[in-house]
């Protein structure tokens, strides 16, 4: 846990105002989210999500199955 | 119904656009998606027709309002009875593959808020979902906050199901070799006799880490856990054991599940195109293990119209406990322990899924559409999945040609 910290702080120390607010306009943008649009990522998850022994990495609401 | 829907819509419109701050430009979001799934020709031909409606009101700068419903339309067919290859050559004459129709439907209720200051928001909803042999009741809570100009994002998630599955009613003392598949979901969820209900504890957590390195690059590192207790058999499914008796599915009531993944994003500045790629790695401890690495390419066509190619590989181990055939034969076929499932989603698998997307954006300079939106987003996509099973069968055919077909459509407005 303590690693896992100490970690995350170094990374984050190093990209200390790497990106100024003015330059963040492309990031901002759209296509460089990374659920892209979050309604219809959703869908297509759960319908790969019924198919598959696995899980995670997209957020954990819930909601039931629909996996007959 | 449909009457009452609409005029409730158009009333937290009015009221969110009535008491919005004057200086907020945009106080609801309206999203609709409709997703379809067809999947053949496994003999199950699963159609999936899942619509939904989200909104979302920002009354206040700190404050966010969200709900939204949803569905998925079943039906098809699920294998029934799950017998492997050595079993058939025991009964060359017997139709071992036993399928049953499936008619569900599903409704998901949801809402919450979210409340904002500053760098940090925090995020809680309450999700219902109700199926004819499932119910599902859910909270969830989410905490993020913006760190180093806000190009450090940390967030966690927390979730926490009560869900209810409905099952048969065995006999008393009955072993779990004796046990009976449920016919169908006639009954559930009533005092009606032969029907019971199990309980499924879901506890979920999630920690992530976005990151902007450059103007162009940002990344972006999730952890997820999650504890599953309770019953997490399919209800319905047989499975033919030694000397060919057919019991219902039985597997573990625990189970947890662990996943890592990493996301990068790099804006392609002369070609105004973004590449996202991603990996992910998952174990549980029903020693399932998997790898999902995945990469979009995603262009402006023009200002307004963008269109995106993707592609994914996925790669499962299979549980500990399965097998083709628990009847008997050479491994990797015969009995293993006390579990057994004919779950094909338990199986080692791998699959490949590619697609495209598309988006149309309008966003007027002056005024507003139709003198109320702000913005206008429709948007489609098609994906194929081609499934490779490494060793499920039914009743020893090797399944080809797996497949499966999504489409969708969205479109949104900003009020």
């Amino acid at each position: 846990m303590r690693t896992i910290f100490f970690v995350l702080a170094a990374a984050s120390t190093l990209s200390c105002v790497t990106v100024k607010p003015q330059e963040r306009a492309v990031l901002a943008d759209p296509i460089m989210q990374f659920e892209g649009d979050p309604h219809q990522s959703a869908q297509l998850r759960h319908a790969i999500d019924n198919r598959e022994g696995s899980f995670g990495g997209s957020g954990v609401a819930g909601g039931g199955c629909g996996c007959n | 119904m449909q009457l009452k829907r609409s005029a409730f819509g158009a009333i937290v419109i009015v009221a969110a656009l009535a008491v919005a701050d004057e200086a907020a430009a945009q106080v609801v979001d309206f999203d609709t998606t409709h997703t379809v799934y067809y999947e053949a020709p496994i003999r199950t031909h699963m159609f999936v027709y899942s619509p939904g409606v989200n909104l979302a009101a920002h009354p206040w700068s700190f404050l966010d309002v969200h709900g939204g419903w949803e569905a998925d339309v079943v039906s098809g067919a699920s294998v029934k009875i799950k017998a492997g290859s050595a079993y058939k050559a025991s009964q060359p004459a017997a139709d071992v593959i036993s399928v049953a129709s499936v008619h569900d439907l599903r409704n998901v209720g949801k809402g919450g808020f979210t409340l904002k200051k500053d760098a940090v928001s925090f995020d809680a909803g309450y999700t219902y979902s109700t199926e004819h042999d499932y119910r599902s009741n859910s909270v969830n809570a989410t905490a993020r906050t913006e760190l180093f100009e806000h190009n450090t994002q940390l967030q966690i998630d927390w979730s926490r199901n009560w869900d209810s599955a409905c099952d048969k009613t065995q006999t008393v003392n009955a072993t779990a070799e004796q046990a009976v598949p449920l016919e169908d979901s006639v009954g559930c969820f009533t005092s009606l006799a032969g029907r019971t209900t199990r309980p499924i504890a879901i506890d979920s957590f999630q920690g992530g880490w976005s990151q902007a390195w450059t103007p162009t690059i940002q990344t972006q590192f999730l952890y997820t856990a999650q504890i599953l207790n309770g019953f997490q058999s399919d209800p319905y499914r047989g499975v033919i054991l030694g000397q060919g008796v057919s019991a219902q599915e039985h597997i573990p009531n625990n189970r947890t599940r662990h996943s890592v993944t990493a996301r990068f994003n790099f804006y392609l500045r002369p070609i105004k195109a973004a590449l996202r790629l991603s990996a992910r790695g998952y174990w549980d401890t029903w020693n399932i293990k998997s790898i999902t690495p995945e990469i979009e390419f995603e262009k402006y066509l023009t200002d307004s119209w963008r269109a995106s190619l993707h592609f994914r590989y996925y790669k499962q181990s299979g549980a500990i406990f399965w097998s083709d055939d628990y009847y008997a034969g050479d491994p990797p076929l015969g009995p293993k322990g006390a579990y057994y499932t004919g779950d094909r989603e338990l199986s080692p698998f791998s699959s490949y899924m590619g697609g495209v997307r598309t988006t149309y954006t309008i966003t007027p300079e002056k005024g507003r559409i139709l003198g109320l939106m702000s913005s206008l987003k429709l948007g489609g996509y098609f994906e194929m999945v081609q499934f490779d099973y490494d060793e499920y069968t039914l009743a020893g055919q090797t399944i080809t040609g797996g497949r499966a077909f999504i489409g969708g459509l969205a479109l949104s407005a900003a009020f």
